[in-house]
């Protein structure tokens, strides 16, 4: 059997959370505050996952940039390779918070949504 | 020179500013007006593009600029007028402001003043980092101001200096752009951000954390080639013998944020010096009456919804004293004890009940927080965890302290 | 680009800058090239920004000689460019009855060198002056003054250019041959030229040896400095001087108000083996600190926001028993060589009295005809922070560039940024803006403004991103856009 602490990354209060488990079950979960915390470890032993944001480029826009994020959480792993896509991609303003700017990223059944109002340039 | 009568000005309007104002509406103030320097509202949310804020307030995971675009929507909806562009230049000891805009110079005659300018970073210069000065050398939230609102890619190969929540936030912000972040140096033998920036920021991408050290030089004359870093004792002094090179482009300086109170020290605003933001009592009024200070121009918060609010009790409490309903009573005053490196409000009435915002000195396990008055312990809160990184508060009823004449705050080891 | 000049000048410090202007009088046709993105970027930069009043130097030696004149030339000279001039005053403070006999000695030679109104002062009167020093006995010196040593060179630079000298940046000196007349190689083409005049600083030695003359040795001597927050400044009402070492390193660890309201701490005096290695050192920063601290037990480390180093061009090793002069000659060997080497404090001060002793050198070999057309005055840009309320308000409604403050720190608005962008020496650097409007130079050090002023550098000139630097080339800000390192 294998103990591992993990932090809690869901919220701020940053639970630190203890956990026993052999290879195929959890025996003992301690710590957390609430439980999301349990799904987290759990996730995270199984399958981690995380939130992506950052930001796309943005033509005509009255800033560069708009910001973004996964519409839910994707696989460790792909956090690169979704990196690599978005780095192509340019969209044009004007541009408002949830617009869905990549449908589905690499099949990953997230979306990349904007977080933020972007106003066409004034001339 | 366009003058101007104003009942409750707002400096700033970042989060704490926003919902200051919200607050003030609210509470049936109408001649309300937020100056904000930028060319728009939000502040420092708005290149603050993780996720991480609103848990506490909307129970949800937003990112900066969505938690921001909720106040300002609000701020639209409910008519609070506001200046972009525009500058406070001065703020005397009559509440009179002089604004600096694109228009004219304002002379504004505010009945009451809050406060809400947000903080500074720490440079370069006031931790003397001794080396050469070339191109490369960044604080945290310039870099991050650049790579996520004007789109400038800073360096290539970074070191960041201090473990401060925005370095951490732009160790994986750089490693997502591309960049290699090839060390995390931090003086404290403990990391000074929030423990999930830790898991998330440097764990996530295998960014060596050294603890225990600093920079002790910077190479390159045009811009930066490498630093030296070396360990440090005890008294935080670099140890002789144990100097490492480490190649890059660019140094992030995450070393600490200041309370910007250069116009409130014009105001006569009284400074902690500890906190670097103003010495407030229970409504959040600075020693000058009128004069309200909320957000991390008061302190500096980890949390974003504390700011929102902490900042939504300075609108009740100014719009209030607008409408002379301010209570007056006697304040007791309020001291951190040994263990605790300040503690907010400075100064109580015993008269209501009462939120606390406190910070501990270091980091521990199986704590307690005792509130005592000359005689006994009043209240005994247990912590599981405590962690400079992390602000701790806590509440006071009325009748617990009913009678007390000074209140001291420590924290002691549970056995 | 024209390529056939009377004179130039290699190297636009204070004194290179002192003699273009100096010549501007006279219809030459001179060039000045200076190797860095902009003028005062070595030791004129980088130094206590004092106007010398000559007590410090032996008398009858050419330090003492300029140092004086230059004194004199100071005031109007500085109305008539509009630089930031203040005649604050010094006290050179002894703390022990040894000391004080240095007093004496420091009067008599200013008596001798012609330094006015010397007057060693009491405790009482100490304290008068200045009631936040410590001291038995001090000289004072009424007619000591501050400048601020970047604005002097570059209008110097500015009005030389305005009135017909040609000035080149960026334009290294490679190579010097010597063929009657003078054939300079450079990063920027080779430029011919009857006379070539050494103002080259702290390279002056190398400028020296590429026409044969190897006698000179430069010895660089580093000074370190800090720069105190503005909130500090009302602490001293002058300049603070200790007792002088008796090395003849440096002038002791002082205290100097700028123009800009600052207090520099500084500098020390450490012989080094390179002549550009400005970088500050852990043991003197912290011994500097500890120095100014019992000078003024007031200020405290977070009152620091930067710290910075120069270097004195010395002619002498350490430990010298003799301080060394200025030499200032044509080369007896390479006529029409003119030579300016171990120019170091007082330089700045004496720039002006150099300028015309080269410009006498010149007029010896080469018939100078006076430049009618001449215009001694230069307008700085306007320093928005220094006006009152009301030409504030009256200039925001000309010009709203002036209503958008840019560095909050320094208060410096948009039309001063773009001023200082635009300025008609074309140096385009965030140093460049920083002398010029001093943006970036507050207690953030340009966290806040110097996005912001790379926004205005976009607007104004969309420049390649490689363009956008800290001080020239090499010293670029970025490496791209986001994204570029994954695609």
């Amino acid at each position: 059997m294998l103990t591992k602490r993990y932090v809690c990354i869901i919220c701020p209060n940053s639970c630190e959370i203890e956990v026993e488990y052999s290879e195929d079950k959890i025996n003992r979960i301690s710590g957390n505050m609430c439980e999301k915390g349990e799904e987290y470890v759990k996730k995270e032993i199984l399958c981690p996952e995380r939130g992506l944001t950052t930001t796309i480029k943005v033509k005509n826009g009255s800033l560069p940039l708009v910001s973004v994020k996964t519409s839910k959480a994707i696989p460790k792993e792909m956090m690169m390779k979704i990196m690599d896509e978005i780095s192509n991609v340019e969209v044009e303003a004007p541009i408002k918070i949830g617009n869905v700017i990549i449908k589905n990223v690499l099949n990953t059944e997230a979306d990349i949504i904007a977080t933020k109002n972007i106003n066409k340039k004034v001339k | 020179m366009i003058q101007k009568e104003i009942d409750i000005v707002i400096v700033g309007g970042g989060p704490a500013g926003l919902s200051a104002a919200i607050s003030a509406k609210r509470n049936g103030i109408d001649n309300i007006l937020i100056i904000e320097r930028n060319e728009n509202l939000g502040g420092i949310l708005n290149q603050c593009i993780h996720e991480g804020f609103g848990v506490e307030i909307f129970k949800e995971n937003l990112t900066g600029p969505e938690y921001m675009q909720r106040f300002i929507d609000e701020v639209e909806k409910l008519g609070i007028p506001y200046m972009l562009n525009s500058m406070v230049i001065d703020i005397n000891s009559d509440k009179e402001l002089t604004v600096c805009c694109r228009d004219d110079l304002y002379k504004i005659k505010a009945k009451s003043i809050i406060l809400s300018m947000g903080c500074r970073e720490r440079t370069r210069g006031q931790i003397c980092i001794p080396g050469t000065r070339p191109s490369g050398i960044y604080t945290a939230g310039t870099a991050q101001n650049l790579i996520n609102l004007r789109n400038y890619m800073v360096g290539k190969r970074i070191v960041i200096l201090g473990s401060g929540d925005v370095g951490l936030i732009m160790a994986r912000r750089f490693t997502l752009e591309g960049a290699k972040v090839l060390a995390v140096v931090e003086i404290l033998p403990y990391s000074s951000g929030l423990p999930r920036n830790m898991a998330q920021c440097l764990d996530d991408f295998g960014i060596p954390l050294f603890l225990r050290h600093t920079i002790v030089n910077t190479h390159g004359n045009r811009r930066l080639e490498a630093v030296t870093i070396a360990e440090v004792d005890e008294n935080l002094k670099p140890i002789k013998g144990t100097e490492k090179k480490i190649e890059c482009d660019t140094l992030l300086l995450s070393v600490g944020l200041i309370p910007e109170n250069e116009l409130s020290k014009n105001s006569g605003v009284i400074i902690d010096e500890t906190t670097g933001g103003a010495i407030v009592d229970e409504n959040l009024e600075t020693s000058v009456r009128g004069i309200f200070a909320c957000g991390n121009v008061l302190h500096v918060h980890d949390i974003v919804d504390f700011v929102t609010l902490e900042a939504e009790k300075a609108g009740i409490s100014a719009s209030r004293f607008v409408k002379n309903k301010l209570e007056r009573y006697e304040m007791i005053k309020v001291n951190p004890g040994v263990g605790i490196r300040y503690v907010l409000p400075h100064f109580i009435s015993t008269k209501r009940d009462v939120k606390f915002f406190l910070r501990v000195m270091k980091p521990g396990r199986n704590k307690m927080i005792l509130i005592k008055d000359e005689n006994r312990i009043i209240k005994r809160i247990p912590k599981l965890r405590v962690n400079p990184a992390e602000m701790i508060r806590f509440e006071l009823k009325k009748n617990e302290i009913k009678g007390v004449k000074e209140l001291w705050i420590e924290m002691e080891n549970v056995n | 680009m024209k390529r056939e000049f009377d004179i130039l000048i290699i190297g636009g410090g204070v004194v290179g800058c002192a003699i273009a202007r100096e010549l501007s009088k006279y219809r030459v046709n001179a060039l000045l090239v200076e190797k860095e993105c902009d003028v005062a970027m070595g030791i004129s930069g980088r130094n206590s920004g004092v106007v010398h009043a000559g007590f410090y130097m032996k008398p009858g030696s050419l330090k003492a000689e300029l140092n004086i004149k230059g004194h004199r030339m100071m005031p109007k000279l500085c109305e008539e460019l509009d630089v930031p001039y203040q005649r604050v005053g010094k006290l050179v403070v002894a703390k022990n009855e040894q000391e004080v006999e240095c007093l004496y000695k420091l009067k008599e030679a200013g008596d001798e060198n012609g330094t006015k109104n010397l007057r060693i002062i009491d405790k009482e009167e100490i304290k008068k002056l200045e009631p936040n020093v410590e001291g038995i006995k001090a000289l004072h010196s009424p007619t000591s003054a501050i400048l601020d040593p970047f604005i002097f060179t570059i209008a110097l630079a500015e009005n030389a250019l305005r009135n017909g000298i040609r000035i080149l940046l960026d334009t290294e000196v490679l190579g010097i041959e010597e063929n009657g007349s003078f054939t300079v190689k450079t990063t920027k083409g080779e430029f011919k030229s009857d006379f070539v005049v050494n103002s080259a600083g702290l390279f002056s030695d190398r400028i020296s040896e590429m026409v044969g003359i190897s006698k000179y040795k430069i010895y660089p001597c580093r000074g370190e400095y800090h720069i105190l927050d503005k909130n500090k400044r009302d602490l001293i009402n002058g300049m603070i001087y200790p007792v002088p070492p008796r090395e003849f390193g440096g002038l002791g660890v002082h205290l100097t108000p700028t123009t800009d309201d600052n207090i520099f701490i500084g500098p020390s005096a450490e012989y080094i083996g390179e002549v550009d290695n400005v970088a500050n050192t852990a043991e003197i920063m912290e011994r500097l600190f500890k120095e100014a601290k019992e000078l003024l037990p007031k200020i405290s480390k977070r009152d620091l926001i930067r710290s910075f180093a120069g270097i004195r061009p010395k002619l002498i090793k350490a430990n010298s028993k003799e301080p060394g002069d200025f030499v200032i000659e044509e080369s007896p060997d390479v006529r029409g060589f003119i030579n300016l080497i171990g120019i170091e404090s007082p330089g700045l001060t004496a720039a002006p009295a150099i300028a015309e002793k080269v410009v006498e050198i010149i007029k010896k070999k080469m018939k100078l005809k006076i430049n009618q057309k001449f215009k001694p005055k230069r307008k700085a840009p306007v320093r928005f922070s220094k006006l009152s309320d009301r030409e504030k308000s009256e200039l925001i409604r000309k010009n709203p560039n002036y209503g958008e403050i840019v560095c909050r720190c320094e208060t410096v608005t948009k039309q001063e940024i773009i001023d200082a962008l635009k300025n008609p020496l074309g140096a385009r650097s965030i140093y460049g803006v920083r002398k010029r409007s001093k943006a970036t130079c507050g207690r953030c050090q340009g966290g806040f403004c110097i996005p912001k002023i790379v926004k205005i550098m976009e607007e104004l000139f969309q420049p390649p991103i490689d363009d956008i630097t800290l001080k020239g080339e090499g010293s670029q800000l970025f490496i791209g856009k986001t994204k570029d390192l994954r695609r």
